[in-house]
C-alpha cells in the first residue's frame, strides 16, 4: 500500500465577506487557504508551521471536515472526504481526530473527566457502559494521567493535565490520524516537553500519524518528518525537516528561522542583521 | 540535580493531585453566600413564600367570610394586618393572595424559560437566515408594549383565571430570555469543545443538549429572577386594573384595588399588598444581582 494516509490537493477555503442590511450581499472573499497540496504517510508526522492567521487551523478544520472546503480534494485512507455526507462522513470520523491548543476551552466544564473521554465511544455505541468505564481508565492511564480522577471536574486540573484529557479524549476511538492544532502552544515550557514527547511515545506505540501545526519552529523540529511552511493561506516550502532547517529555500522560510530568539547576544547581533536583509526581500 | 531527575520531578508534579477540588455551583453559591445583601434578600424571599403557603392553614380566620361588624379594622393582636371594608383578615388573604401573585409569576417565568430557550436555541444553533429570520420577528414583537400586549392577550382568550393570567403575561415577555439565549448559544458554539464533539461525530442534538444548554444553565437561573419581578408587577398591575384575578379570590394587585376606595380613611389595605409587592421585587432583583456575581466566571478567584 503506497497511498499515503492523508493526501490533501489544491485545497482552498474562501470565506464570503457579506455587507448589507436587510439581504446580504458578498463583496468579496477572505482566501483563508489558497491551494494547499500536501500528503502524510501512514505513521509520519507532517509539521505545518506559519504565522498566526497563515491559514494553518484553517486548513486542517478542512482537511477534518470541520469546515467544508470551497474547492480541492482530501483524500483519507483512500476515501474522497469532500463527497461525503451525514452519516458516512460521521462514520469516518473514528479514524481521525483532533487536539486543541487551549486545553481551557477544548474540554466542556459540565462534565467530568470519565464523561468526556468516553463521549466518543458512548457516540459510536462502543461497548457498554461499565466496559467504556474500563476503557476511559485505561486512556487516561496511557496519557499519564491519574483515573483516581475520573469523576473530576476538568477546571480542577492544570494546563497539562487538561491537555492530556483531551488526548486521551484523541485517542478513545482509536483513531489513524491525529491533528495536533497547536497542541503545546498554550502551556509552561517546562510542561510542553511533557506532552511532546508523551505526543511521540504515543505515536511509536499505536502507530499514529500526526499533522502536527504549531508556529514554534523548535517544537516542528523535534517532531516532524516532513515540514511545510505555510505563509497567506499558501505553503511557500515543503521538504524533509532537516532539509528546511539547514538550507531553507524560501525567502520567507528564511525570514521564519531569523526570527527565533538564541540565547546568545552575539549571535543575537548577527541574527539582527540578518532580519533586517531579509525584511526586505519579504 | 540532573535535567532528567528535573524532568523526572516536574512529571511527578504534573501528574499530582487536582489544583482545586470544588464544582462551579460549588464555587457559586460560596461567592453568593459572601454576598450579604443578596443573602438577606433570599431569606426575606424564602419567608414570604412560606408566609404565603403557611399562614392560610393555621389562620383561625376564613379569609372569605364577609362580617361586617370587623370592617376597616386597624392591626391588632387578633388581626396583624387589620381587616377590609368587607371584615376578611388580611393577614390571611394577603397570604392568600401571595399565592397566587408568586404562583402566577413563576408560572409566567417558567413559560418564558421554556419559550425563551426553545425559540433563543434553535435560532442560534442553525444560524444563517433562520436566524436572521427568527430575529426579525422578535424585533417586531419587541415594539409591542408590555401591558397592552397581555391585556390584549387576555381578551383574546376572552376568561381571566390562574392559568389565562399565565398565558398572557409570558406570551407578552419572552423575547428577553430568547436573545440571551441565543447569544449564549453562539458564544458557546465557538468553543473548541463543540468544535472537539464535532470531530468526535456527536449528532447535533446531543451538542446542543450535552454541549450548549447545560452551559446556558447558569444565565437561565439569573434570568429566572430577572423576569420574576416584572411578571409579578404586570399580574398586580392588571389586578389593579381589575383586568386580572376576580373576586372573591386575591391577588396583591386585586387587594391594593380593594384599598383604592378607602385609602385616604384606611390606608393600611392598600398599603399593605403594595408593600408585599414591593418587598417581593426588591428581593428578586438582588437575588438576581447576587446570582449574576457570582456564576459569573470572570468574578472567579483563582
Amino acid at each position: 500500500m503506497n497511498e499515503p494516509l492523508l493526501a490533501v490537493s489544491n485545497l482552498k477555503v474562501h470565506f464570503p465577506i457579506r455587507h448589507g442590511l436587510l439581504f446580504d450581499r458578498t463583496v468579496g472573499h477572505v482566501k483563508a487557504v489558497d491551494g494547499v497540496s500536501f500528503e502524510i504517510p501512514e505513521g509520519q508526522t507532517l509539521g505545518l508551521v506559519g504565522e498566526s492567521g497563515s491559514g494553518k487551523s484553517t486548513t486542517a478544520y478542512a482537511a477534518l471536515q470541520l469546515l467544508r472546503p470551497t474547492a480541492g480534494s482530501v483524500r483519507f485512507a483512500g476515501r474522497e472526504l469532500t463527497e461525503l455526507r451525514g452519516e458516512q462522513l460521521r462514520r469516518l470520523r473514528r479514524e481521525m481526530q483532533i487536539v486543541f491548543q487551549d486545553p481551557y476551552a477544548s474540554l466542556n466544564p459540565r462534565m467530568t473527566v470519565g464523561r468526556i473521554v468516553a463521549e466518543p465511544l458512548q457516540t459510536h455505541g462502543i461497548g457498554t457502559r461499565r466496559s467504556r468505564r474500563a476503557a476511559v481508565g485505561t486512556l487516561l492511564e496511557l496519557v499519564g494521567f491519574d483515573p483516581a480522577y475520573t469523576n473530576r471536574y476538568p477546571h480542577e486540573f492544570s494546563g497539562g493535565q487538561r491537555q492530556r484529557i483531551g488526548i486521551a479524549r484523541a485517542l478513545a476511538l482509536n483513531p489513524k490520524l491525529i491533528v495536533c492544532d497547536e497542541p503545546v502552544s498554550a502551556l509552561d515550557v517546562s510542561i510542553q516537553a511533557q506532552i511532546l514527547n508523551l505526543l511521540k511515545d504515543l505515536q511509536r506505540e499505536l502507530g499514529l500519524t500526526y499533522l502536527f501545526i504549531a508556529h514554534d519552529l523548535a517544537v516542528v523540529r523535534s517532531m516532524s518528518d516532513t515540514i511545510a511552511v505555510m505563509h497567506e493561506g499558501v505553503i511557500v516550502e515543503q521538504g524533509p525537516a532537516e532539509r528546511v532547517y539547514t538550507r531553507p529555500e524560501s525567502d520567507y522560510t528564511r525570514a521564519l528561522l531569523a526570527a527565533v530568539p538564541v540565547p546568545d547576544p552575539e549571535r543575537m547581533q548577527e541574527r539582527k542583521a540578518e532580519r533586517r536583509r531579509l525584511a526586505a526581500t519579504v | 540535580m540532573s535535567a532528567t531527575e528535573i524532568a523526572g520531578r516536574m512529571a511527578g508534579v504534573e501528574a499530582g493531585a487536582p489544583i482545586r477540588q470544588s464544582s462551579l455551583w460549588q464555587d457559586a453559591w460560596r461567592r453568593y453566600l459572601r454576598n450579604r445583601g443578596a443573602v438577606a434578600a433570599g431569606i426575606v424571599f424564602l419567608l414570604i413564600v412560606v408566609w404565603c403557603v403557611v399562614a392560610p392553614i393555621l389562620s383561625p380566620h376564613d379569609p372569605n367570610r364577609i362580617y361586617f361588624p370587623d370592617a376597616y379594622q386597624g392591626p391588632s393582636w387578633s388581626h396583624p394586618f387589620g381587616t377590609d371594608q368587607f371584615g376578611r383578615d388580611l393577614f390571611t388573604r394577603a397570604a392568600l393572595g401571595g399565592r397566587i401573585s408568586i404562583g402566577i409569576g413563576f408560572g409566567a417565568t417558567v413559560a418564558i424559560l421554556l419559550i425563551g430557550v426553545v425559540y433563543g436555541a434553535v435560532s442560534g444553533f442553525v444560524g444563517g437566515k433562520l436566524d436572521n429570520g427568527l430575529m426579525r420577528f422578535l424585533d417586531a414583537l419587541y415594539g409591542l408594549p408590555y401591558l397592552p400586549f397581555a391585556i390584549l392577550a387576555l381578551a383574546i382568550i376572552g376568561t381571566v383565571n390562574f392559568w389565562t393570567m399565565v398565558v398572557a403575561l409570558s406570551i407578552a415577555s419572552w423575547f428577553i430570555t430568547a436573545r440571551v439565549v441565543r447569544g449564549q448559544i453562539i458564544t458557546l458554539k465557538e468553543n473548541d469543545y463543540v468544535r472537539a464533539a464535532k470531530a468526535v461525530g456527536v449528532r447535533w442534538y446531543a451538542i446542543l443538549g450535552r454541549h450548549l444548554l447545560p452551559n446556558t444553565l447558569g444565565v437561565l437561573v439569573i434570568t429566572i429572577f430577572l423576569e420574576l419581578p416584572g411578571v409579578i408587577l404586570g399580574e398586580a398591575f392588571l389586578s389593579f386594573l381589575g383586568l386580572g384575578i376576580n373576586p372573591p379570590d386575591a391577588s396583591w394587585g386585586a387587594m391594593a384595588q380593594d384599598g383604592r376606595d378607602a385609602y385616604r380613611a384606611h390606608p393600611h389595605i392598600i398599603i399593605i399588598p403594595s408593600l408585599a409587592i414591593a418587598t417581593l421585587v426588591l428581593c428578586a432583583n438582588f437575588i438576581a444581582d447576587g446570582l449574576r456575581d457570582a456564576l459569573d466566571p470572570r468574578t472567579r478567584e483563582t
